[in-house]
This record gives C-alpha cells, sequence and structure tokens, in this order.
C-alpha cells in the first residue's frame, strides 16, 4: 500500500480514490478500475445507441443522414473506442467469472495480460475491418 | 441475520451478472455478425434494416439482447453507485431509479422494434 492517509476522506472521493489512483496497486484492481470504466462508457453508449436507432422512425432521409454521419473520421474513432471498450470488458468480464467462480484463481495476473493482449490484437483486427473492409 | 441476507442476495446479483455477462457476448457477438459484418459497408441502409427486422428469429434474438443487456447495465451501474457508500434509503432511490431507467430503455427499445417490425 501507498500509506496514503485516506481513512479520513469522504467515502465518495475513498472510492474514487481506490479506483483511479495506480500507485501500489495490483494489476487484479487495475484490470477491475478498467472493467468498471468500460462498463461505464459502454452504459453511457446503450442510450447513444437508442438515440441512434430512434432515428430510423424519422424515415429513410434521416436514416441515410445518419449513415454519411457514421462514415466520418470523427465516428470512426468513437466506434473504434467503443470496440475497444466492448472487446476489453467482455474478455475481462470472462477472467474475473473465471476467478469469482475460484477457478484459475492463482494464474488471475497472468489472465489480466492475456486479456490486455488478446484485447490489443482483437481491437486492431477490428480496425482494420472498419477502416479497410467496410 | 441482515447482513446473512445482504450477502446472500449480493451473492445471487454477482451469478446473475456473470451469467448475463456470457450470454451477452454470445448475443452481442450474434448482433456485430448480422448487423455489421454481413451487411455491406458494415451499416444497413433504412430498407435493409426492416428486412432484417422481419425476420422472426432475428427479431426475437434482438428482443432478448435488449433485455440482457439493460440488465447487466443496470446491475453494473448500480455495484458502482453503491461502493461509493450509500446508506440503506439511498440505496433504496437508486434502486427505484435505476428500475426507471431500465423500464424507459426497455419499453423504447420493444417501441422501437415494434415501429419497424409493422413498416416491414
Amino acid at each position: 500500500m501507498t500509506g496514503i492517509p485516506i481513512q479520513h476522506e469522504p467515502l465518495g472521493r475513498r472510492a474514487l480514490r481506490a479506483w483511479f489512483d495506480p500507485r501500489g496497486r495490483g494489476v487484479g484492481l487495475i484490470g477491475f478500475a478498467f472493467n468498471r470504466i468500460s462498463g461505464l462508457a459502454l452504459f453511457v453508449y446503450l442510450f447513444l445507441h437508442l438515440m441512434v436507432l430512434s432515428t430510423l422512425t424519422m424515415g429513410t432521409g434521416a436514416w441515410e443522414s445518419f449513415l454519411q454521419l457514421a462514415r466520418s473520421p470523427f465516428f470512426i474513432v468513437l466506434d473504434a473506442s467503443l470496440m475497444a471498450a466492448v472487446i476489453y470488458h467482455g474478455l475481462n468480464g470472462v477472467r474475473a467469472t473465471l476467478v469469482g467462480l475460484g477457478l484459475l484463481t492463482s494464474k488471475h495476473k497472468a489472465m489480466f495480460w492475456v486479456v490486455i493482449v488478446a484485447s490489443a490484437l482483437l481491437w486492431a483486427y477490428a480496425v482494420y475491418l472498419m477502416l479497410f473492409v467496410f | 441475520m441482515q447482513k446473512l441476507v445482504d450477502q446472500e442476495r449480493a451473492g445471487g446479483t454477482w451469478l446473475w451478472q456473470a451469467l448475463s455477462g456470457v450470454g451477452l457476448l454470445i448475443l452481442l457477438g450474434l448482433h456485430m455478425i448480422a448487423q455489421h459484418f454481413i451487411a455491406q459497408e458494415g451499416l444497413r441502409s433504412f430498407q435493409d434494416v426492416l428486412a432484417y427486422i422481419r425476420n422472426p428469429i432475428i427479431l426475437v434474438l434482438e428482443l432478448i439482447f435488449l433485455l440482457v443487456v439493460t440488465y447487466h447495465a443496470l446491475v453494473g451501474a448500480r455495484a458502482v453507485i453503491t461502493d461509493l457508500g450509500l446508506t440503506r434509503q439511498q440505496g433504496d432511490t437508486v434502486n427505484r431509479i435505476l428500475t426507471a431507467v431500465g423500464v424507459i430503455m426497455v419499453v423504447w427499445g420493444f417501441y422501437l422494434t415494434w415501429f419497424l417490425a409493422t413498416r416491414a
């Protein structure tokens, strides 16, 4: 631990520090923090996705306008960020489930790095598809 | 005794969260393949969306996907919020707000699906 005197802080601030202060933390806690950050991002995206799909109720013109916007560089960057969050959250979720069920608990650190490498590879493939195939 | 009940409930919630997460991996995979990988240029035109939703298997899968993703997102958000340290009363308020958010999302998604399916 870092020895930072955090016990007198308000609970909310202490919880935020527990998430975002990487000093003296193991990979398990860093993985946990990333999982929650990506989860919150996906929660926000879920609303945005429903909002975007709602343009379908406005007819062909509104949907075609959205499709044009979706092919802009800004949207592609957003999509790439979304893919990173989805891939990491999914793979780390599998790791957390295995550890939570008492499976491979002694290998949880190694599994974290497997998750990071597999996420990076899958994300690179997804970005390649977005940029060069679709 | 209340603590034991709370712990048992938390364990059950964790298990359902894990199971819904595994389910989402499958449903999201199917959604991505059907919606983006098969579709030309990665996105469907308006007519293609209507044709897609006309398939009853796809329709059911998309509705299940909506229910599971909403459940998973809300339970996850609740875990994040309650970790900030809430009283029981605040926790109950959070539960009510998140339940309302979930109902709105599901009704919104079902309405959208119904709207498209009836025009297909």
